[in-house]
């Protein structure tokens, strides 16, 4: 994929390396997350790789500057949009909280002539901004057919909701209830709320299969549910007799399948998730049209495709 | 600012002048100021960003430090008060955020008229803040353990009020209250700014506000000296109650969506921010005109961390370091000034 991505990158640079000649500055970009979290940290992965294959194409030093709110609260993050805002970055890189709750801060940086990328999440309305990132309610929609599946569409079935404020939490739960609700013979008995924390994930989880014994399977809603239900799983002795879905690419997650403790997970791709952030946030600082959508896709992994 | 810094009493008709005091007995006094020793830190904290940060001084950047303070500092003020009497209240947070979620169901499902709206909010964190004072001098409830339990109730009735998504369609016509500039200044911060001076007004003018200090420094001998200890603790929550309704409100205007987080981090930096100006976690010491001085070292500080770029898993480090330093400080200077007495 590596390759791949070389040979895009590159590509791209082609129409720009008359520009790109005549402006050898160096080029900085911050980029700010949701909050601090291991997914996060992995888009962050993706965000350097792209500027360090930029830097090494175009000779210019490109960096991304990482900064992530403590907690996922909008006005937290407005803060530092605002802080990031007054160093006069060349593009901000932006995983928006609440589209709405972030448009005035959004505007300052319109105001300030600093253009904007957003990635996992969806710009404001009226707002010319690149959004790079996965469809949340497919993502959603695919870890329920797929449990469905695997409980041969019947039995009880339970969701970790995640964080209840979270715009994608929400949608993707409302995506796993549409699809479960398309089975007449799939009871949903149970909703967990985790708050993105494996250990409340654990604790619920476990209380949830103490409440209805013959539940048949898990869906989350966010990347550290899961791992939270797996966990819950096991320590229950019901591997194999409760089926799990999970989402996302956390290493415990993947460590999960590889025990067979989960089946599978419907993942976004966090690293090409940043590193496609910044390859457009790069091309909208040097006055570049940008697509309005770049959707980087879902995995499933599995123990299989682990193994590959 | 404080009651003990008011001044000495004239002296008797007739009585010989003290000789006027020397500079070294000025600097004496200015430095037994409570106050000195966070006016110092501040000013060391703003020259060292201004030094190594060019984007610190920038028009821009102080409107964004002066607009964020508004939020934390009115929760402050409501906190000092409560300190300054001897209590805390761990829920001031989710009462902003109740207050201001509710502000958004009376404007946008209700359809009440936004200035309407704003005055059942700040109706409703008073009246969140008066049910904590009355629980706790009713039932005679520890105010910590009480307001762990309300933060609890009161976070809760957010979530049931909002199924944890945000309210939208905030009327314009109350933006101007988070986003607009007045005498060149952001308007929370206006706010800001006219609670304190009405607050350290009573703190420091009025009988009410020595009573706060009379109780703070000793409960008991304040209710055997007639003091309505009771009635004033019931007002001091309910004060605090307001202010956070009204920076819950403010934040609702400023956003433009009621946020169920919003006052998630009410809690901690409040009374970090009073303990560092100078407010005693014992009770009798500090003012809010302190306390706010405290939320602006604060605000710096999480200003500089951004600017400077320092990595976000330091920044938890950073802030935490300055609460136990100003704890610290705050008690080895007590232990030092009353062995000096």
């Amino acid at each position: 994929m590596k390759k791949a991505l070389l040979a895009a990158a590159t590509l791209l640079c082609a129409p720009l390396s008359a520009q790109a000649a005549t402006d050898t500055g160096p080029m900085r970009f911050v980029m700010i997350p949701k909050a601090v979290h291991p997914w996060f940290d992995k888009a962050n992965n993706g965000a350097q790789a792209a500027a360090a294959l930029l830097s090494k194409a175009t000779g210019r030093q490109i960096t991304v500057e990482y900064r992530a709110p403590q907690t996922a609260d909008v006005s937290t993050q407005n803060d530092i949009i605002e802080r990031a805002i007054a160093t006069h970055p060349d593009g901000l890189i932006l995983d928006l909280l609440d589209e709405k709750g972030n448009r005035a801060t959004m505007q300052e940086a319109v105001e300030e002539k600093i253009p904007m990328t957003v990635f996992d999440s969806l710009p404001p309305e009226g707002m010319n901004i690149t959004a790079v990132g996965a469809d949340f309610c497919e993502q959603g929609t695919l870890a329920a057919e797929r449990l469905a599946k695997l409980i041969g569409n019947k039995g009880e079935v339970a969701i970790m909701m995640g964080v209840p404020t979270a715009p994608n939490h929400a949608l993707r739960a409302r995506c796993e209830l549409k699809v479960f609700s398309k089975y007449p013979d799939i009871k949903v008995v149970a909703t967990g709320i985790d708050n993105d924390s494996i250990e409340t994930a654990q604790k619920q989880a476990s209380a949830i299969m103490q409440a209805h014994p013959d539940l048949a399977g898990w869906v989350a809603c966010d990347a550290a549910g899961p791992v939270g239900i797996g966990q819950a799983i096991r320590e229950s002795g019901k591997v194999g007799k409760v089926k799990e879905v999970g989402l996302d690419n956390l290493n415990d997650m993947l460590q999960l399948i590889r025990d067979g403790v989960v089946d599978s997970s419907a993942s976004s791709r966090p690293e090409m998730q940043g590193y496609w952030a910044v390859i457009a946030a790069w091309q909208k600082a040097l006055g570049q049209q940008t697509p309005k959508n770049i959707d980087t896709g879902i995995d499933i992994i599995t123990k299989k495709t682990l193994s590959k | 600012m404080s009651p003990e810094t008011s001044p000495a009493p004239a002296p008797a008709s007739g009585a010989q002048l003290p000789p006027p005091p020397s500079l070294a007995d000025r600097i004496k006094t200015v430095a037994a100021n409570p106050l000195c020793g966070v006016v110092v830190a501040l000013v060391v904290i703003f020259v060292l960003s201004c030094l190594l940060s060019a984007h610190f001084l920038t028009a821009f950047n102080m409107k964004i430090i002066a607009r964020s303070l508004a939020f934390v500092g009115l929760v402050t003020i409501g906190q000092a008060i409560l300190m300054i009497l001897g209590e805390l209240d761990l829920s001031v947070g989710a009462i902003g955020g109740l207050s201001g979620v509710a502000g958004g169901l009376f404007m946008v499902q209700f359809g009440l008229d936004p200035w309407l709206s704003l005055v059942l909010c700040l109706a409703l964190g008073t009246a969140c803040g008066l049910l904590n004072g009355v629980l706790i001098t009713q039932l005679r409830l520890h105010s910590l353990v009480l307001t762990i339990g309300m933060a609890g109730v009161y976070g809760g009735a957010n979530l049931v009020l909002t199924k944890g998504v945000a309210i939208t369609g905030i009327p314009g016509a109350i933006s101007f209250l988070g986003r607009g500039m007045m005498f060149g200044l952001p308007v929370p911060f206006v706010i800001l700014l006219v609670c304190l001076a009405i607050v350290s007004f009573v703190m420091l003018r009025t009988p009410l506000g020595r009573y706060v200090y009379a109780i703070g420094s000793n409960k008991a001998a304040a209710r055997m000296l007639g003091i309505r200890v009771d009635a004033i603790r019931i007002c001091a929550f309910a004060s605090a109650g307001f202010l956070s309704a009204l920076a819950g409100i403010v934040m609702v205007a400023r956003l433009g969506t009621a946020q169920p987080s919003i006052g998630d981090t009410w809690v901690l930096a409040p009374i970090a921010a009073a303990v560092i100006g100078g407010v005693a976690t014992t009770g009798g010491l500090g003012s809010p005109f302190g306390a706010v001085l405290g939320a602006v070292i604060i605000g710096i500080i999480e200003n500089v961390i951004v600017l400077f770029g320092i990595s976000p898993y330091w920044q938890s480090i950073v802030s935490g370091g300055i609460v136990v330093a100003a704890i610290s400080f705050d008690s080895v200077a007590r232990r030092y000034f009353n062995r000096e007495a």
